[in-house]
């Protein structure tokens, strides 16, 4: 791991406390009751309720900032410049993408440096996010995209995506449609839709019999839903083909249920703008 | 990847070919090019595979050492994929130019052998909390020639297959401290589960398929990856089972196509697993004084 000389680090070998508590044993009976009922009573297909607000950061030239129950992610996109250590003229404009976690976002205290797993979803949200940009528009240049999430709750990478899609928009890169993602989860036969932290760490987890072997895994699909394209897949775990394709259908039509949310939002953000506009005329 | 220059014309050759299920270089749209794999190559490792896809050339070695488990799971060992992308493979890949491939490819391994059916890492530890194996597995490109995701698959599942991990004889605590002893016999290995249940094996491959119009393709070469706006990498256990799909490229896709290729996938899958672990088994019925081409071939 680089080392940052101009921070001020955490000791090297420190261990959040919880390992030594029986947190973790006591785990083990929740799996039975989540697959039930979820913890916050929803059902297994239900989705979260989702608020969005662009406008949050003054000085990025577009952004926003979602919630998805307790996830919380804000985004910021600035001007296109020049793409940095490039010699060839490059015909199609480049997204670079950042995806971070506040050192205070997770139960483990996370670093300033973007460890492995946030290296891994930028390049994720990159590639959610590429098929949805005119990126012909801006030849030569590069659009950044960063993505800070304040607290999470589960799913912070799909609201991360969708964010972002918002900032976007406020920034006005022209764009063919919205991106939004919704993540879903395996646990056995269970399918959960919009999964917290505790079902993340669940379907993650194998089920003890491995035989005949049981699904696990996370899948996170993000969409165009305006097109309907999917513009990226992105699945770890162990799981049948007949689960995917239920995942695929199911997380298709979520999807399609996102996008007026979001479209709802950048209305108001346009109206909002035209009125500033007719003001500053008077 | 290799920066491959191809005209509008060469393009629409190439996509039209595609079409016609015929391909320039006279293959179909499912079948891969021939592939050469030998195990044991470099004797200051504890596995290792080299595989010849057509020209792209991968060296992997395993290397086994003592390390800490992490304190949130110490009952398991440790598994890492590094992949260097050399300069001998392509000029572009020169200083820190392969470094993004590089990550891409070894993140997609990582994913592919997080899950638990796939490697259990509790076969890793020596004493919990204390000691455990940690695996490192690196990866050099040599040559690439299109398709880098499946051939770094395949020889990693080959060097793992082929890799020997000492045989710990004691394992005790002493005043809290951790004291192991291997066996002297350097013959004395434990092999890993890839070669005891072949059922379970647990390592993937990853299926590169590309969206070339409206047909995917298995297998491409370098010239296809140019023509691709996007492809699936799935990873691909031995029973079928999906273990990862990342989707690669600047494309997006349509979700009944998503189901096509992933269907694809699962089949060519399970058929290359087959393949792999047949040339494995035959080269191991070879014994142990069968001769090492190396790279003199």
């Amino acid at each position: 791991m680089p080392f940052d000389q101009k921070r001020i680090n955490g000791p090297e070998v420190s261990v959040p406390y919880s390992v030594y508590t029986d947190v973790n044993k006591s785990k083990s009976s929740k799996p039975k009751k989540s697959l039930h009922k979820r913890v916050d009573g929803r059902e297994h297909k239900d989705l979260r309720k989702i608020f969005v607000k662009t406008g949050v950061i003054s000085q990025a030239k577009g952004s926003a900032y979602i919630e998805v129950g307790i996830t919380k992610v804000v985004c910021s996109v600035f001007d296109p410049r020049e793409i940095p250590n490039k010699n060839e003229y490059s015909l199609q404009g480049e997204l670079f993408c950042e995806f971070k976690y506040a050192p205070f976002a997770c139960a483990k205290r996370r670093i300033h440096q973007q460890d492995a797993e946030e290296k891994e979803f930028s390049l994720v949200m990159q590639r959610s996010l590429e098929p949805a940009v005119c990126r012909q528009e801006f030849p030569n240049f590069q659009v950044d995209v960063y993505a800070l999430v304040l607290d999470n709750g589960g799913s912070s990478l799909a609201a991360a995506i969708m964010c972002a899609s918002l900032a976007l928009a406020d920034a006005s890169v022209p764009m063919f449609g919205l991106v939004t993602a919704v993540s879903a989860g395996f646990y056995k036969d269970t399918m959960f839709l919009d999964l917290t932290v505790e079902e993340e760490v669940l379907c993650n987890s194998a089920p003890a019999k491995p035989n005949p072997p049981n699904n696990h895994g996370l899948i996170m699909q993000a969409a165009l839903p305006q097109h309907d394209q999917i513009s990226e897949f992105f699945l770890v775990g162990s799981i049948n083909i007949d689960c995917i394709k239920q995942a695929i259908e199911t997380l298709t039509v979520a999807n399609k249920n996102i996008c007026p949310v979001v479209q709802q939002c950048l209305v108001k953000t346009v109206l909002r703008a035209l009125k500033r506009k007719e003001q500053e005329k008077n | 990847m290799a920066n491959t220059l191809l005209s509008l014309a060469e393009k629409t050759f190439i996509v039209h070919g595609v079409d016609d299920n015929y391909r320039t270089d006279g293959r179909n749209r499912s079948e891969y090019r021939p592939m050469e794999v030998e195990t044991k190559v470099l004797p200051h490792t504890s596995g290792s595979a080299r595989l010849r896809l057509a020209n792209t050339d991968i060296l992997v070695g395993v290397k086994a050492e003592v390390d800490t488990p992490y304190p949130d799971n110490p009952n398991e060992g440790k598994l890492e994929f590094f992949v260097d992308c050399s300069a001998n493979a392509t000029p572009a890949f020169e200083g820190k130019g392969g470094d993004n491939l590089g990550t891409e490819i070894s993140n997609t391994l990582t994913l592919a052998y997080q899950s638990s059916h796939v490697l259990d890492l509790t076969t890793l530890c020596i004493l919990p909390q204390q000691k455990c194996w940690k695996l490192y597995v690196d990866v050099l490109i040599l040559q690439c020639d299109g398709n880098l995701f499946d051939a770094v698959a395949l020889a990693v599942k080959a060097a793992l297959y082929s890799a020997q991990i000492p045989k710990v004889t004691t394992a005790t605590l002493d005043g809290g401290k951790a004291d192991i002893q291997l066996s002297d016999d350097p013959f004395d290995c434990v092999k890993l589960d890839v070669g005891s249940f072949p059922v379970l094996v647990t390592l993937c491959k990853n299926f590169t398929f590309i969206q070339i119009g409206e047909n995917c393709v298995v297998d491409p070469t370098s010239e296809e990856e140019e023509c691709s706006a996007a492809s699936i990498v799935v990873a691909v256990m031995p029973n079928g089972r999906i273990t990862s799909v990342v989707k690669t490229g600047y494309g997006s896709l349509q979700p009944s196509t998503l189901v096509k290729t992933l269907e694809l996938a699962k089949d060519i899958g399970i058929k290359l697993n087959a393949g792999i672990m047949n040339a494995l088994k035959e080269e191991d019925e070879l014994g142990s004084q069968r001769e090492i081409f190396g790279f003199l071939k």
